[in-house]
């Protein structure tokens, strides 16, 4: 199974900066997982995540969102979520994750069989600069277990397929 | 109807709010009000080393980051007195056109002609329309394709630096665009036909248009600043002959001419001002279509963008027909103190940049100019021109209408500061 771990967010945009420093931080934690698999980050990619997607089997994405949850609470959200998902998301020229996925799987039939997970860590700061919310940032290690956990399932589920086929 | 709210204008970058205020049917009183924080770039620059400022810039927009580093190298790179050699020059030509591909794609099928189609979203677009939207994929690949190969990744890419590149891309990688900018011409031609038969509102204004214009090349990095009211100067003198402000309501610095007038940048001023310099099957594509020039309709700004997306496809094909790189990716400079200013076309207009330098080579002054911001009061005096067409509306028309002249713009309001609430209340004035 091709697995691609992609960590999206801005990193001058304040806590937008949380997915790029989650993925990082995971790669330096769990370096043999995180070889296992690919690994991109890209701030701000808007339509261009389809061309991340396309060709692999699974993706897992870790990006901070907008909710009502306090700030560092984690949200998982899959495919099916994020197809039912509106978005008001105002970043590059208004396609966000949910919006972009909802058009690739209108157009794309790959869309159909890839598996989407999104591991979403609430913020509130989005404003320019470097700083990240403290409630935010205290969150970063559980989150980075929560990645671990995924992408494990994932390399298991893969593993298995292969020993079966 | 005495009010018009729209609390987030959709498919547009950043967040804005418009008011019209209305009293006895005539609008007297049009804000956009923007109230992202202030940019911060231009503080943030101050103390880094110039080689960082490209990359650093770039971050003030997803969607054209290659005319944020072009604009800063050119900038640093005139402070410096650096020359750089024609096949440098060639290769950021074809960057550029990369971006011009992916980001008017972006804007002509994904954010206005849903408008102009009476879809809600490009969502709803896809599914009424769905060759047009697969194409306009594609297109967008095809353009970030080249800045993949050249940059080393689509959103803010790596390899431009001062004096040059980090590294030349290989003849091959650069080659292996060509099959795909070819398919891409080909839809571009097509499509200019399509964006000829949408449905436009009528709206005139005459405009004072300002460009960049060079008599060799169709103006893009080299050249002087024309208004088509007749100034004609260098990019020294940019600052001499526009000015920005503060105004009240907003957090983006507002521009005008210093004789007070309020301007347009973008592809409408570039066409109207640059159209001789077209390449072939442009120029071709505006005859064979009895396309009348100027074109002064602000909704029409997406035919000058297919135009546009004709001419970059075509000039990305010529640039990498001749790509032959030698030699070093760079040019040798010395680091001194230093001054100077640079001007590129994003593809939402003129892009400015002025740098002081210390003598290690360490920013003490950033001062950027965007195309949006300098487009913000033009936006205003259209909206304040379109007040009593949107009085006569009922309020969801008149809010999409008002919208929709909006995004006709391709504002970057996040480049502008550093989506749009629109609200039309009737004023009591003494």
């Amino acid at each position: 199974m091709s697995i691609l771990v992609l960590g999206l967010g801005q990193s001058l945009r304040g806590d937008d900066s949380a997915g790029l420093q989650i993925v990082s931080m995971w790669q330096k934690n769990h370096p043999e997982t995180a070889k296992e698999v690919k690994v991109e980050f890209s701030e701000n990619p808007g339509l261009e995540l389809l061309e991340f997607m396309e060709g692999e089997e699974a993706v897992v994405i870790v990006d901070a969102v907008r909710s009502s949850a306090s700030p560092g609470t984690l949200i998982k959200v899959e495919k099916d979520d994020l197809l039912s998902f509106t978005s008001t998301s105002k970043l590059t020229h208004g396609w966000g994750v949910a919006e972009t996925i909802q058009l690739g799987a209108s157009m794309y039939p790959w869309m159909a069989s890839i598996c989407i997970i999104m591991i979403g860590i609430v913020a509130i700061n989005f404003k320019q600069g470097t700083v990240v919310c403290p409630q935010v940032s205290s969150a970063y290690p559980s989150a980075v277990e929560k990645l671990e956990t995924e992408v494990c399932k994932l390399l298991a589920k893969s593993r298995s397929q292969k020993e079966n086929s | 109807m005495k009010k018009i709210e729209v609390p987030a204008l959709a498919r547009v970058e950043g967040e804005g709010g418009l008011y019209i205020g209305v009293k006895d049917g005539k609008a007297v009183e049009v804000r956009l009000d923007i109230y992202e924080p202030p940019r911060f770039f231009e503080g943030f620059l101050v103390d880094r080393y110039l080689q960082e400022v490209p990359d650093i810039t770039a971050r003030i927009c997803g969607i054209c980051p290659v005319a944020y580093q072009m604009s800063s190298i050119m900038a640093l790179e005139n402070a410096l007195n650096i020359e750089i050699n024609s096949g440098i020059y060639a290769l950021r030509r074809l960057f550029y056109c990369g971006e011009y591909i992916e980001s008017h794609t972006l804007h002509i099928y994904l954010l206005q002609a849903p408008d102009l189609l009476g879809q809600p979203s490009a969502l709803d677009l896809a599914a009424v329309a769905p060759d047009v939207v697969k194409n306009a994929l594609r297109m967008k690949k095809v353009g970030n394709e080249v800045l993949r190969v050249i940059g080393g990744r689509s959103v803010h890419p790596v390899n431009a630096c001062v004096g040059g590149w980090y590294r030349l891309p290989e003849t091959d990688r650069i080659k292996s665009l060509l099959p795909e900018l070819e398919w891409a011409l080909g839809i571009a031609k097509e499509m200019v036909k399509w964006a000829l038969s949408l449905p436009y509102p009528k709206l005139e204004i005459d405009y004072e248009f300002v460009a960049i214009h060079h008599p060799d090349e169709y103006g893009l990095m080299k050249g002087d600043v024309w208004s088509s009211k007749g100034s004609r100067h260098s990019v020294n003198k940019y600052e001499t002959h526009y000015i920005e402000e503060h105004v009240k309501h907003s957090n983006a610095l507002h521009s005008r001419t210093k004789d007070g007038n309020h301007y347009l940048v973008g592809p409408l001023a570039r066409l109207n001002l640059n159209h001789e310099q077209l390449m072939p099957e442009a120029q071709k594509v505006l005859r064979n279509n009895n396309i009348e020039l100027p074109i002064t309709n602000p909704y029409k700004s997406l035919i000058a963008r297919s135009i546009e997306l004709v001419h970059f496809c075509e000039e990305a094909i010529a640039l990498i027909k001749s790509y032959d790189p030698a030699g070093k990716p760079h040019v040798p400079f010395e680091l001194r103190a230093g001054e100077g200013c640079g001007m590129s076309e994003a593809p939402r207009g003129l892009l400015y940049h002025r740098y002081k330098l210390d003598e290690n080579g360490r920013i003490k002054f950033a001062r950027i100019v965007p195309p949006t911001a300098q487009n913000l009061p033009r936006i205003e005096e259209d909206l304040f021109a379109l007040a009593p067409k949107l009085m006569k509306m009922k309020q969801e028309t008149a809010t999409l209408t008002a919208e929709h002249l909006v995004r006709s713009y391709d504002p970057c309001i996040s480049c502008a500061t550093h989506f749009l609430t629109v609200k039309i209340d009737a004023v009591d004035r003494e």
